[in-house]
C-alpha cells in the first residue's frame, strides 16, 4: 500500500529497564521495512536527534509518579495513537511488587532515611492514567508481536489481546510440560500470543503477561499445591507481574 | 456450465478460495445497519436457497458469516445487510460501491421452502432476524401462488432500528398477505403497535395444522416466541427457526459452531423446533 | 508376499532406504517423552516409546497451515500450496492409526477438505504394534485399539531379534521388495508371531469397568451429571488435552500480512473447544459456557457424537489427554464415574 505521508513515531519511557526499546532496536530487517511505512522522530536508543511533532507514540514503562501522570497525559493529548510497549506499560509489570507493601515502607527500603525527599506513587499501568489504543506485552516485548501489533495498527485494525493461555502455543510447539518436570509454570493461566518463547528454550512461564481474560484461578492453585508450592510462593508466582492489576485480580487471588 | 455447477466445483476443490465479488451498491440503512449489494465474479448467480449464509472476505481482516437477505429470483447479484458489531464488520462498513470482497458460499441448509409449498406461512422477525427473512418474503412474493395465507410480523427495539422500510410499506399495502409490526418501545415518531412481538401472536387468526411459522431473531427472543407458536398448536416440526453461531470454515470441519454433535454450518443455520428438542442441552433457544 | 522379515541388526539399513525414498518421520527422544521429528540420524530412531507428545496429526492436519495466498490491490487469490510432498510416518502406534482414520472420515465428508487429503495422499504409514502397555494411562484395549485394525501399508511386530512386517498395500511392499536383507517370512516365524499375539491378549485388558456399548449407553444418560462439574472444576482450560489428542481437529482462520501490507496469507490455526473465546459470536455470546460444559463437548466429541454421525468412537486410547493433564482429569476415570453413577 503506498502512502503519501508516513505516519511520525516517537518513543517514550517510564520507569522501565528500556529493554523493549531495545527489542524494537533490534528487530533487524523488519525495522528497515517498518520505516518504509513510518517516520521514526525520537528514538534515543538508536537515533541522537529527537523531533517533537508526532502522531503515534509508544511508550515503554510503567506510572511511578505524580509526574509521570502529567507526561504520560501530556503524551495522550499530543498522539492520534498511543501504544503500551512491553509489560511495564502494558500491565504494569514487574515494577507492581511495590504495590505489596506500603510506599512508606517501599521508600523506607530502598532510600533508607531519604525516604522523605522520595515522591513515589502506587505502580499503574500506563491505562489506569491514559486511554491506550495498543498493547504490546510481555516482557521484553516479543519482536514477532510488536510486528503483529505495528502492522494491525497501520492496517487501522484492533489487536485484540490474545485471549487463551500460553500453554495453547505451547503444546503446539511440542514443549515437554514443565509439570512433567516438575516445575511449577504460570503457562496455563497466562495470556498466550508469545509462541510460548521461554518455555522453547528451557525455561518456564512467569506470567509477565499477566492472566487470561478468565483465568482457572482456583484449579491453577490445586495445580501448583499439588506440585508442591506453599500458598505464599503461590502467591508471588501469580502476582510476580501481575500486582499492579491487584484490584482486577485481588478477589482471586487472595 | 451452469452457474450451480461452477459453484459446486468451486465447492469440490478449492472450499478455502473465495471469488472475487464487487460491491455494486452500499449504503447506510440504520445508524448501526448497512446494505450491500454485491456481484460475483462473471455474474454469477448465488443460486442460494433463501435463509442461507455467505462467508465474506475482506484479506487482512479475515472472513465473517453472513446471511444472504435477497432473494434467488433476484437475478446477477446478491444482497447483504450487516450490523457493526466487531472488527470484521466494521472494517465491512467502511466499504462502498466499487470496493472488491472475497465470498464463499453459499452455505447451510436454507428455509424448507420445497415443503412449505402449499402451506400457509407465518413470518416472525425480531430486529435482525427480517435479514434472512426478507429474503423468504421476496422469494414467497415472486412465487405468490406457490403459498396460502402469509403473515409478517415484524418487532423492533424502536423505530430508529427499523430495517426495509420502503419494502415493509410495499409489504403493508399488498393485500394477499398480512403484515404487522411493533416496536418493543414507544416514541413520538411511532405510529404503529407498540409491546414485544410475542404480544402480536395471539391474536393472529391460523390454521395451525395449515401453518408453517418462521422464527428468525435474536437468541434470547426464541423461547418467548416458541412459548406463543406452541400455544396455537402449531406442529414442532412447522415451526422453522435459524440459529446464530460462529460459523468459521462453512465446512462442518473447525468446530466453532458446532451445537452438540450438529454442525450448525452445514446443518443448519435452519432447523425445525423439533430438531432443537433433540438436543440434551446446549441450545440456548430450545428452552420452553 | 504377505509377511516379510527384518533383523533388527539391519533395521538401520532400511531406514537409510527409507530416507532415500521419501522424507521420513520417526520418533526420536525429547527429555523424558517423544516426538515424532524428520529423521537426521537413523541410529536416533526409537521403536519402544510412550506415545508422542503430539501425535503424528501434526503431519497431515499441521499446527499453523497456508490455506490461501493473497493479495488486497489489485484483489488477486490463489490456493497456497500447490505441490504437496511424499512422506514416510515410522513406528506409528495403533492407537494413532486409529486416530489418523478418525480423521480422515471427519475430512472426507462433504464438502471434503483438499488441504488434508491432499497431504494425506502423499502418506505412507509404517506401523509397529505394542506388545505391552505404554504406561497407565492407556485406555486403547477397551478402544479396541491395542491391535492393528488396518489403516497401514506397513506394519511391524518385535520378535526379539527380529521384527515381522506386515504388508498391506501395493505402497508398502515396494518398501519391502528388492532388498537382500527383507526376506518373506516362514512358517516358523508366523507361528512366533501367533504365540506372541497370545501372549499378549493376557497382558492387555479393558480399561473401562464396562463394554464400549454401555459406555455410549451412559453417554446417551449422562449429559447432566456432577461427573462434569468435578471434571470443570479441575479443569485450568490449558487446552492441553485437545492438542495432544488424535482426533480433535478444530481450527481456526487467521490472515497474515507481510510488511507491504498488501499481500499475505490466510492460515489455519489448531484450535481449542476448550478455549474461552471459542464458541462466542460477534455479539459477545457465548454459546458454550463454562469449563464443565466444555469439558463435557470433548468427551461428547470422542464417545457420542461422532458414534452417531459415523459409527466410530474417537477416543483411540493413547491416553495422551491424561498424560497432559497437569490438573490430573483423567479420561479412564471419568468415563468409569459416568458408569459407577449410572449403575446407581
Amino acid at each position: 500500500m503506498k502512502r503519501q505521508s508516513k505516519p511520525k513515531v516517537a518513543f517514550f519511557d517510564f520507569t522501565d529497564c528500556e529493554g523493549c526499546q531495545l527489542q524494537f532496536a533490534n528487530m533487524g530487517t523488519a525495522l528497515l521495512e517498518l520505516t518504509e511505512l513510518i517516520e521514526i522522530v525520537n528514538f534515543r536508543e538508536i537515533m541522537s536527534e529527537a523531533g517533537e511533532d508526532y502522531d503515534i507514540a509508544i511508550v515503554e514503562g510503567s506510572i511511578t509518579t505524580d509526574n509521570d501522570i502529567a507526561r504520560i497525559k501530556a503524551i495522550r493529548e499530543k498522539a492520534k495513537i498511543l501504544v503500551a510497549l512491553g509489560a511495564c506499560a502494558a500491565t504494569g509489570g514487574i515494577n507492581g511488587i511495590k504495590n505489596r507493601s506500603s510506599l512508606d515502607l517501599a521508600k523506607q527500603r530502598v532510600y533508607g532515611d531519604k525516604a522523605g525527599q522520595i515522591n513515589t506513587i502506587k505502580v499503574m499501568p500506563l491505562d489506569a492514567v491514559v486511554k491506550v489504543d495498543y498493547y504490546i506485552l510481555n516482557c521484553p516485548a516479543y519482536i514477532p508481536e510488536i510486528i503483529a501489533v505495528l502492522k494491525a495498527m497501520l492496517l487501522g485494525k484492533p489487536y485484540p489481546l490474545p485471549n487463551y493461555p500460553v500453554c495453547a502455543e505451547c503444546k503446539m510447539n511440542e514443549n515437554v510440560c514443565r509439570y512433567e518436570k516438575d516445575q511449577e509454570c504460570m503457562g496455563p493461566v497466562t495470556r498466550g500470543g508469545c509462541n510460548s518463547w521461554c518455555i522453547n528454550k528451557g525455561n518456564r512461564c512467569y506470567g509477565c503477561r499477566g492472566l487470561v481474560d478468565n483465568p482457572a484461578v482456583d484449579a491453577a492453585k490445586d495445580i501448583l499445591q499439588k506440585y508442591g508450592l506453599k500458598t505464599e510462593d503461590i502467591l508471588n508466582s501469580f502476582t510476580l507481574y501481575n500486582d499492579s492489576q491487584g484490584a482486577k485480580y485481588d478477589q482471586e487471588f487472595k | 456450465m451452469l452457474d450451480r455447477e461452477i459453484l459446486l466445483e468451486k465447492m469440490r476443490t478449492t472450499p478455502y478460495l473465495p471469488m472475487k465479488a464487487k460491491i455494486i451498491e452500499a449504503q447506510m440503512v440504520t445508524s448501526k445497519e448497512k446494505f450491500f449489494r454485491i456481484q460475483l465474479e462473471n455474474k454469477i448467480n448465488l443460486g442460494h436457497t433463501p435463509g442461507q449464509f455467505v462467508m465474506v472476505s475482506i484479506f487482512g481482516f479475515e472472513e465473517a458469516p453472513i446471511s444472504v437477505c435477497s432473494s434467488p429470483s433476484d437475478k446477477g447479484y446478491f444482497e447483504l445487510t450487516v450490523r457493526s458489531v466487531g472488527v470484521f464488520t466494521d472494517r465491512l462498513h467502511k466499504l462502498e460501491k466499487g470496493d472488491l470482497v472475497g465470498i464463499r458460499g453459499p452455505f447451510g441448509r436454507g428455509f424448507p421452502i420445497d415443503n412449505m409449498f402449499g402451506y400457509d406461512v407465518m413470518i416472525v422477525a425480531g430486529g435482525l432476524g427480517i435479514v434472512p427473512l426478507r429474503s423468504l418474503i421476496r422469494y414467497i412474493m415472486s412465487n405468490r401462488n406457490d403459498f396460502g395465507n402469509v403473515q409478517i410480523l415484524l418487532g423492533f427495539k424502536s423505530s430508529k432500528e427499523l430495517l426495509f422500510e420502503e419494502e415493509n410499506k410495499e409489504w403493508m399495502k399488498r393485500a394477499e398477505i398480512k403484515f404487522n409490526c411493533t416496536i418493543d418501545r414507544a416514541d413520538s415518531e411511532w405510529k404503529g403497535n407498540v409491546g414485544l412481538i410475542t404480544t402480536l401472536i395471539p391474536g393472529v387468526d391460523i390454521n395451525p395444522a395449515r401453518t408453517y411459522a418462521v422464527v428468525v431473531g435474536p437468541p434470547i427472543m426464541y423461547k418467548f416466541v416458541i412459548r406463543e407458536l406452541l400455544k396455537k398448536n402449531i406442529p414442532d416440526h412447522q415451526i422453522i427457526v435459524s440459529l446464530e453461531r460462529r460459523m468459521r470454515c462453512g465446512l462442518g470441519k473447525c468446530g466453532h459452531c458446532q451445537v452438540e454433535g450438529v454442525y450448525v454450518c452445514q446443518s443448519g443455520p435452519v432447523f425445525t423446533f423439533n430438531d432443537l428438542r433433540k438436543f440434551k442441552g446446549e441450545c440456548h433457544e430450545k428452552a420452553v | 508376499m504377505k509377511y516379510a522379515i527384518l533383523k533388527k541388526s539391519d533395521l538401520n539399513h532400511w531406514l537409510k532406504h527409507l530416507k532415500d525414498r521419501a522424507k521420513l518421520y520417526a520418533v526420536r527422544k525429547k527429555e523424558n517423552l517423544f516426538v515424532f521429528r524428520p529423521v537426521k540420524e537413523v541410529q536416533d530412531v526409537c521403536l519402544d516409546y510412550i506415545p508422542t507428545i503430539l501425535p503424528p496429526k501434526k503431519y497431515y492436519f499441521p499446527q499453523k497451515e497456508k490455506l490461501i495466498k493473497f493479495s488486497v490491490q489489485p484483489f488477486k487469490t490463489a490456493k497456497a500450496i500447490d505441490k504437496f510432498e511424499d512422506f514416510i510416518l515410522f513406528g506409528v502406534h495403533t492407537c494413532d492409526i486409529a486416530g489418523m482414520q478418525c480423521m480422515d472420515v471427519v475430512f472426507r465428508e462433504v464438502p471434503e477438505d483438499p488441504n488434508y487429503l491432499n497431504r494425506k495422499d502423499k502418506m505412507t504409514i509404517i506401523g509397529i504394534e505394542c506388545l505391552k502397555y505404554c504406561d497407565q494411562y492407556a485406555n486403547c484395549t477397551s478402544m479396541g485399539n491395542h491391535v492393528p485394525r488396518g489403516g497401514y501399508d506397513l506394519m511391524m511386530v518385535d520378535l526379539g531379534d527380529k521384527l515381522i512386517i506386515h504388508i498391506n498395500s501395493e505402497k508398502g511392499e515396494k518398501l519391502v521388495t528388492g532388498l537382500d536383507y527383507i526376506k518373506e517370512a516362514t512358517q516358523g516365524q508366523m507361528d512366533l508371531l501367533e504365540s506372541t499375539r497370545e501372549e499378549k491378549k493376557k497382558i492387555f485388558k479393558e480399561e473401562f469397568t464396562g463394554p464400549l456399548t454401555k459406555v455410549y449407553d451412559t453417554f446417551d444418560k449422562s449429559f447432566v451429571s456432577s461427573v462434569w462439574k468435578d471434571v470443570g472444576r479441575k479443569c485450568v482450560a490449558c487446552g492441553n488435552c485437545t492438542a495432544v489428542c488424535p482426533t480433535c481437529y478444530c481450527f481456526d482462520t487467521q490472515d497474515e500480512l507481510d510488511l507491504s501490507l498488501n499481500e499475505g496469507i490466510r492460515y489455519r490455526i489448531w484450535n481449542s473447544c476448550q478455549m474461552d473465546d471459542f464458541a462466542k459470536v460477534a455479539g459477545r455470546e457465548d454459546f458454550r459456557k463454562g469449563r464443565d460444559n466444555r469439558q463435557k463437548h470433548r468427551y461428547y466429541r470422542k464417545f457420542k457424537y461422532p458414534v452417531d454421525k459415523f459409527n466410530r468412537y474417537f477416543c483411540t486410547g493413547c491416553g495422551r489427554c491424561t498424560r497432559a493433564c497437569m490438573a490430573e482429569i483423567s479420561l479412564v476415570e471419568t468415563v468409569n464415574s459416568l458408569l459407577r453413577e449410572e449403575k446407581k
